[in-house]
């Protein structure tokens, strides 16, 4: 059993960190843990509603939060998502861009001071018929809050750049 | 003559309004359409802050040099920032609601880069009431379109949206 190395050796004592797994490298059934895990505090809350432009009380007037909700502080269902995705960006570090999601839920609230594991497994790969430098990997991502409580699962479809194929060397990468 | 729908004020005393946004889950049916305005301008540094607040680690986001490099030739914008904009704009029609319970489907179907302005649109696929005393249930559609008028993402998900008589609003001085 290999892993995947973060590093390739330039020269001599000189190492470039590499940007995710190559496509060649998934398999269907492979699981991948990522790490780190992330907490949610009330200002993440606060901050995310503001700049969704978002005026809905629950957000920003904690009298009313009280008054209506009982003072439950939930972490909105869109935050969870850009969070639990973003989770995942270490491994799949070589993106084209997504396609979409599937099958979005939240079987367990996520709450201010709560923290989140995700995980994701591959489910699909294959070529793309229209861009031949390029596959689109299909995963499935779950994550799990520090009681091991299932908080968000989904499918992703994502276009990946094949090994070699990428814009990498002209970046620097 | 202007045809007007939904209250948004509500008459507190005379000459005295309140705003209380937000359709009841009663005044939601199956094939609505909903405009939201204002729309928003996404910005680079939108993008820069979304993926670190969420430690998003693809550069393609925020590392404009290898961006150039791309077919895109410059940061593509986080998706799922562009979700949360879309829901949150979303929010004079929606305020009522509870929570959202998922997404059937999310297409990310035009890419979003910074400089590009957002407006959301919405349609009712379904209502559901299940009996709930609080609450009944949506399906909506929801679709981002940007300065072009070119469709750039498009959603489908559940959620709960509070009946009439459920939410104490004006003790809670709404």
């Amino acid at each position: 059993m290999s892993g995947f190395y973060s590093h390739r050796k330039l020269a001599e004592n000189v190492y470039i960190e590499i940007a995710g797994v190559e496509h060649e490298d998934f398999a269907v059934g492979q699981v991948f843990e990522h790490r780190p895990g992330r907490t949610f505090t009330a200002e993440d809350s606060r901050l995310h509603a503001l700049r969704g432009a978002d005026l809905s009380p629950r957000a920003v007037d904690a009298v009313y939060n009280e008054k209506v909700y009982g003072g439950e502080q939930v972490v909105s269902e869109t935050l969870v998502l850009g969070v639990v995705t973003a989770l995942t960006t270490k491994t799949f570090n070589k993106v084209v861009a997504n396609l979409g999601w599937g099958q979005v839920r939240f079987p367990t609230p996520v709450r201010v001071g709560d923290t989140i594991y995700a995980e994701s497994e591959i489910v699909g790969k294959r070529e793309s018929a229209s861009r031949p430098t390029q596959g689109i990997l299909h995963i499935r991502t779950r994550a799990v809050n520090q009681r091991g409580e299932e908080v968000c699962s989904f499918e992703r479809r994502l276009l990946v750049y094949k090994r070699g194929l990428g814009p990498y060397e002209a970046a620097g990468y | 003559m202007a045809e007007f729908a939904f209250v948004s004020h509500v008459p507190i005393a005379e000459n005295r309004y309140r705003e209380r946004y937000g359709l009841d889950f009663e005044d939601f049916a199956v094939g609505q359409i909903f405009k939201h305005r204002p729309g928003l301008t996404i910005s680079q540094q939108d993008n820069v802050e979304a993926a670190l607040d969420t430690l998003n680690q693809a550069m393609l986001h925020f590392d404009a040099h290898y961006a150039a490099q791309t077919e895109w030739k410059r940061p593509l914008v986080v998706s799922t920032l562009t979700l949360h904009r879309l829901i949150g704009l979303t929010w004079k029609t929606f305020n009522k609601r509870l929570r959202i319970l998922g997404w059937a489907d999310i297409s990310m179907t035009h890419p979003v880069f910074g400089g590009d302005t957002l407006y959301a649109e919405s349609e009712i696929k379904a209502t559901y009431d299940d009996g709930d005393p609080r609450c009944g249930r949506l399906t909506v559609i929801t679709r981002g379109i940007n300065q072009d008028g070119i469709v750039v993402c498009s959603m489908e998900y559940d959620i709960l949206v509070y009946k009439r008589a459920a939410v104490p609003f004006a003790q809670a001085n709404y």
